[in-house]
């Protein structure tokens, strides 16, 4: 049965470069991530490192990640499309699963675009290639924990724009609970075990753990859990949906 | 194929379905009729799995729609109101798509997709994208997906609705083609579409079903049409010896059922309601305006048609909602 998330992950995965998301996303993604850590890797650093790259991608991410998700599920829901697919003989979390993969691949693809980053720096320096690649799979982690999320708000609204707004405010929380500065403050001003779990919760932490290049079992645990969570949120959505109003 | 008890579904504090009972058997085509809101996309919806009712039970090809939901949707093919469709793909990329989702094993797929295209016509548009197409090939696309794995049962929400009159006749033909291998139950607003393609009615209003059988069973389960006259002769004369004729007649009416409905230049329109003609009336009232020296202009029966019960049994609230 797994084949039928795979049927869905193609259909999903062909329709982006059908349409002109694919592009539209790719492009500018890209544009503004290559131009803000080519700007500050070599006329500010000028040192070849892939750190302004994964010190902005987080942020790029908040940006444009929902503007990604926010379609997934309204728009089936807009334009009934929904109705056929969830009465396919298909599980809701074989959908949910195929949706999730499918952006997943398109966004494994953009990053692969990015390469010419690293190997071009690799031109003019040496780069240290463990951490930039540890650094490049927390970028995928990171991302799906913000699909995730924002798949999540995108199954409860017909509606793209408000699905876009969860998910920008409900991704920054989660977000800056994981931002060094914030850790600070909490950690001086609550009860250590508060300011453990608000920061515990924040993917940002992990992704700044594996980004780093230390590989801790626990962080993947994190990430799997925490996509985990949100996609069976979103098949406990389609179920109540089915059984109240569809 | 299809057996519907007591379904109920309500939304929130609406009511959509109170509780209604039927039962499709193999091979029939049955249409669902009813005002806007009457409950016929809901119960669709409930037998197609996308629904789940809160209360009552339906049945399709034998597995119970709520607890074998998967063999349900297997067993079924569904269009759904409005026709929904992924526009951006091609229409021979979207039935592999379709047959590929509903398990249609790879070595038959193409001669599957082949049969639903050529059966729906779709032959000339197969590499065309979707969003490119009329909307009667759009529909046409809608009914090939519904019957590419070739379902036992068919599921149609107002498959010709929005349509252009050469177009809704094509695609009444179209099902009328399907209905010959598929049981398919569809809704629809044309009353026409019913009496043309549909071996069973059935008429929702406000959530329970108000009438059930073929369209002549409806059709004559209504009181019988009057009587029209058209005479040439002194009205009241005529009038008199009609009432005389009627009362005189075992036919359930007495002299108030004949009445005047239209005077004409030189001839008046009379009808006389009855409710059920003796063979004899139409004879006696022949010969006695002959033999009386007047002149009979038309006589016909007044025809009761499906719109008529429709809108009967639609208009007048039920007895459970003037309660509530």
């Amino acid at each position: 049965m797994a084949s039928r998330s795979l049927v869905v992950f193609r259909r999903e995965l062909k329709s982006y470069f059908l349409s002109p998301i694919a592009y539209v996303f790719g492009v500018l993604f890209l544009t503004v991530l290559l131009f803000l850590s080519a700007q500050s890797t070599l006329v500010h650093n000028a040192q070849a490192s892939m750190q302004a790259f994964f010190l902005y991608l987080p942020w790029i991410y908040l940006v444009f990640l929902p503007g990604l998700t926010m379609r997934l599920w309204a728009e089936e829901r807009k334009l009934g499309t929904i109705e056929l697919l969830l009465t396919f003989p298909v599980q809701p979390g074989q959908v949910v699963l195929g949706k999730f993969l499918a952006v997943m691949a398109y966004l494994a693809f953009v990053l692969l675009l990015t390469f010419g980053l690293p190997l071009t720096l690799s031109a003019y320096g040496s780069v240290d290639w463990p951490p930039v690649l540890g650094a490049y799979l927390a970028s995928l982690l990171f991302a799906g924990s913000f699909v995730a999320v924002g798949m999540f708000w995108s199954s409860l609204t017909k509606d793209q724009i408000v699905a876009l707004l969860a998910s920008v405010v409900s991704l920054a929380v989660l977000f800056l609970l994981g931002y060094p500065s914030l850790i600070e403050f909490f950690g001086a001003n609550l009860p250590p075990i508060v300011a453990d779990a608000l920061n515990g919760v924040s993917p940002f932490k992990y992704f700044q753990s594996i980004a780093r290049g230390v590989f801790d079992t626990r962080d993947f645990v994190y990430f799997a859990c925490f996509c985990g969570f949100f996609l069976y949120c979103n098949v406990l959505v389609l179920r109540v949906r089915r059984d109240s109003k569809g | 194929m299809i057996e519907v008890q007591d379904l109920q579904k309500s939304y929130g504090f609406a009511r959509a379905l109170r509780g209604i009972s039927f039962s499709v058997s193999k091979g029939e085509v049955v249409g669902f009729l009813g005002p806007n809101g009457a409950g016929k996309s809901t119960t669709m919806k409930i037998l197609t799995g996308y629904l789940a009712p809160t209360g009552g039970r339906g049945v399709v090809n034998g597995h119970d729609v709520v607890a074998e939901s998967l063999q349900v949707r297997e067993c079924v093919g569904y269009l759904p109101e409005s026709t929904p469709l992924y526009s951006e793909m091609r229409v021979d990329d979207y039935l592999a798509f379709v047959a590929e989702i509903r398990g249609v094993a790879a070595a038959k797929r193409s001669s599957k997709i082949g049969r639903a295209v050529e059966l729906c016509g779709l032959g000339a548009v197969t590499g065309k994208n979707i969003s490119e197409l009329s909307k009667g090939y759009k529909q046409r696309v809608g009914l090939a997906q519904a019957i590419v794995h070739e379902p036992p049962v068919l599921i149609l929400d107002e498959p010709t609705s929005g349509l252009d009159p050469n177009q809704i006749v094509e695609v009444r033909g179209l099902i009328e083609r399907l209905g010959e291998e598929h049981t398919v139950v569809l809704s629809t607003h044309y009353l026409q579409e019913v009496e043309k393609t549909c071996t069973r009615v059935i008429i929702v209003h406000q959530g329970e079903i108000v009438a059930d059988g073929t369209a002549a069973q409806l059709v004559s389960s209504r009181p019988e049409g009057a009587l029209l006259l058209t005479i040439r002769g002194p009205e009241p004369e005529v009038l008199a010896r009609l009432r005389a004729l009627v009362s005189g007649a075992d036919v359930g009416a007495d002299a108030d059922a004949v009445a005047v409905t239209e005077r004409r230049e030189g001839s008046v329109d009379y009808s006389v309601a009855v409710s059920s003609v003796d063979g004899q009336l139409p004879e006696a009232v022949v010969r006695q305006i002959v033999n009386a020296g007047w002149d009979l202009l038309a006589l016909r029966r007044e025809q009761a048609s499906l719109e008529d019960v429709f809108r009967e049994l639609t208009l007048t609230p039920t007895a459970e909602a003037s309660r509530g």
